[in-house]
């Protein structure tokens, strides 16, 4: 039983949770109200948490600085395949390792594991190597091939397999009673089960991919290509100082998707890690 | 509707035997109930008759044409699950017309096939709803009308009201009796509870430890049981066995608690305990080192330490070679 609080112990309880927000709030203000600051005001002391005058051009310039809007274009649509595709993939695999008995099963999920043990600076290297070869340098291919059937994967994999190991056997065979095969029971019952765990997935693939910061500056070269996380370091003067104010400018348009995706995934997401059993 | 057989199955996983050549005749419309305690492989049997478990010897015949080798869908039968199995993300009405739908039967006729599985099992204001929102007896009867909606030749009753309070699960006992003699479909029930058994079944199959231990209507497996493990299964309170020196006999005598009275020349059973029970009266004492249970349907005035003369009722007793346990 839920006891009521007294409102006296709500005032309280609300205040203290008010306190213990500002750790988490006090960054995202900063980088709003500092993009409309003169570079003086975002370093003077005593520090100005409410802007004296809101110099809005700085958004301006972050378009006519580079090719940001195309920038933005290249995230959103490299987030998105990635997203996609790493759903195919880890829903099918997952589905695989955990529903369907074949030799050595075992034995190729520790194998697929062993992704995840392996950091990506290792990797870098020899994978620029592969794809200068495929003429691939450059272009968009390593970003959305990496992480589609790399360590990003098999986390995802790892996640579906989870949910799958834990639905029950009898809604598959009372499917196939009823007449359905293996991939009409993975695309009309396990699929449409998983959806919480699929959101989970969906949604730690698109942050990792949209703030995926080392293959960008690895692979890429002309800024047109640039991704976003790599396009925010290219905001300095001529002495190559950071222009501040642009570069917090171009930092909030850029957070704006991340927001916008927790906001309307935060309860799949909640759900999602609940039955992967990822939470802590 | 149709009739099963099973000749000489046997099942094996490696090189673990745990089917060892069952063979049973299941007439058309036939309820057939098979009963046995845990792991003595009632469910296994079950799933091979479904498809669901392959077979390692022996053939599997649904109306004189051998399945064993068919998958689940084109063997026309529909299963009943432990735990119901209804697909949690649709509704009652999908739920039921999932298999017609899949079988690209037409819409007119799903939902009048689902209407009518529906009226007969109370469903219908139900439809709608979410096998999420209902009770444990209404998911029951909604997995009996995903089962009947299609009208298969068999139906497979995997221990369906084990997760049943125990209320509940008389009341569904009777619907799932009234719906066979409704619709005369044969049916293979598999339940470890022999009263499930008893109640409900045309013809019960008794397990034990992968093989048929008797195969007879309740009232012969009850009044004539092939071995001791048979007498011993069923009835409840079980029967009682007394070493054949007891009664100077070479046999195992087997009594059940109901078939003593308490008369002259009895054998002198010292009281350990009494549980009346209203209108009946359940006494367990002990004859030298046997402990007996004896069943009086009425109220009988005794104390732990008395010492009753308890006398088999000499047409009641059965009689099994103490070696075999095989009914003399």
């Amino acid at each position: 039983m839920r006891s009521e609080l007294s409102p006296r112990a709500k005032v309280a309880l609300y205040g203290l949770l008010c306190v213990l927000s500002i750790p988490f709030l006090f960054p995202t203000w900063w980088m709003v109200t500092s993009s409309i600051k003169p570079i003086s005001d975002i370093f003077a002391f005593p520090p100005q948490f409410i802007p004296r005058s809101a110099d809005w051009s700085t958004y301006e310039k972050v378009f006519t600085l580079q090719p940001f809007a195309q920038q933005y274009w290249n995230s959103c649509y490299i987030a998105a395949i990635v997203t996609v595709g790493t759903m195919i993939v880890s829903s099918f695999a997952g589905y695989a390792f955990a529903r369907i008995r074949f030799p050595g099963a075992n034995l190729i999920f520790l194998v697929v594991l062993t992704g995840l043990l392996i950091p990506s600076e290792v990797t870098i290297v020899p994978l620029f190597q592969m794809f200068l070869k495929w003429g691939m340098v450059n272009t968009h291919w390593p970003l959305i091939l990496v992480p589609i059937f790399g360590a990003p994967s098999v986390f995802a994999t790892f996640v579906m397999r989870q949910f799958f190991i834990a639905l029950p056997g009898e809604l598959e065979e009372a499917a196939r009673v009823d007449g359905l095969g293996r991939l009409k029971i993975f695309w009309t019952i396990a699929l449409p089960l998983a959806r919480p765990a699929l959101a989970a997935v969906a949604i730690f693939t698109f942050l990792h991919s949209w703030n995926l910061y080392l293959e960008p500056i690895v692979f890429l070269t002309t800024p047109s290509n640039y991704t976003l996380p790599q396009a925010l370091t290219q905001y300095v003067d001529v002495y190559q100082g950071p222009m501040w104010n642009i570069q917090l400018a171009a930092a909030t348009l850029t957070a704006i998707p991340v927001l916008i995706v927790f906001i309307f995934a935060q309860r799949q997401f909640i759900e999602g890690l609940a039955h992967t059993g990822l939470k802590g | 509707m149709a009739s099963v057989t099973l000749s000489n199955v046997t099942k094996s996983y490696g090189t673990t035997a745990v089917i060892h050549g069952v063979s049973i005749d299941i007439a058309d419309g036939e309820f057939v109930v098979l009963v046995g305690p845990s792991g003595c492989g009632k469910s296994t049997l079950l799933r091979m008759i479904a498809g669901l478990e392959s077979i390692t010897g022996g053939t599997i015949s649904i109306e004189e044409r051998v399945v064993t080798e068919l998958e689940p869908k084109d063997r026309d039968i529909a299963m009943v699950f432990q735990n119901y199995a209804l697909y949690p993300h649709m509704s009652v009405e999908k739920n039921m017309g999932f298999s017609l739908e899949h079988r690209g039967t037409n819409k007119a006729e799903i939902a009048e096939r689902v209407k009518w599985a529906a009226d007969i099992l109370g469903l219908t204001a139900l439809l709608q709803r979410r096998p999420g929102q209902l009770s444990g007896g209404q998911r029951q009867r909604v997995a009996m009308g995903r089962a009947i909606v299609r009208n298969p030749q068999v139906f497979l009753f995997d221990e369906p009201l084990s997760n049943l309070d125990a209320k509940l699960r008389v009341v569904m006992r009777g619907e799932i009796k009234g719906l066979h003699q409704r619709l005369k479909t044969t049916t293979v029930y598999v339940t470890h509870d022999q009263v499930e058994a008893m109640t409900m079944a045309d013809k019960i199959v008794v397990m034990n430890a992968g093989r048929v231990e008797q195969v007879g209507t309740p009232i012969e497996l009850f009044d004539r049981p092939a071995n001791l493990f048979v007498a011993g299964f069923i009835g409840s309170p079980s029967m009682n066995f007394l070493p054949g020196g007891l009664l100077g006999e070479a046999a195992t005598i087997g009594v059940r608690p109901e078939h003593f009275d308490i008369a002259e020349g009895g054998l002198p059973a010292t009281v350990t305990l009494v549980e009346p029970m209203g209108s009946d009266t359940q006494i367990t004492a002990r004859v030298v080192d046997t402990e007996i249970v004896a069943m009086f349907h009425r109220r009988v005035a005794a104390s732990p330490g008395d010492v009753l003369p308890l006398r088999p009722m000499a047409d009641e007793v059965h009689r099994f070679d103490p070696t075999s346990g095989v009914r003399l």
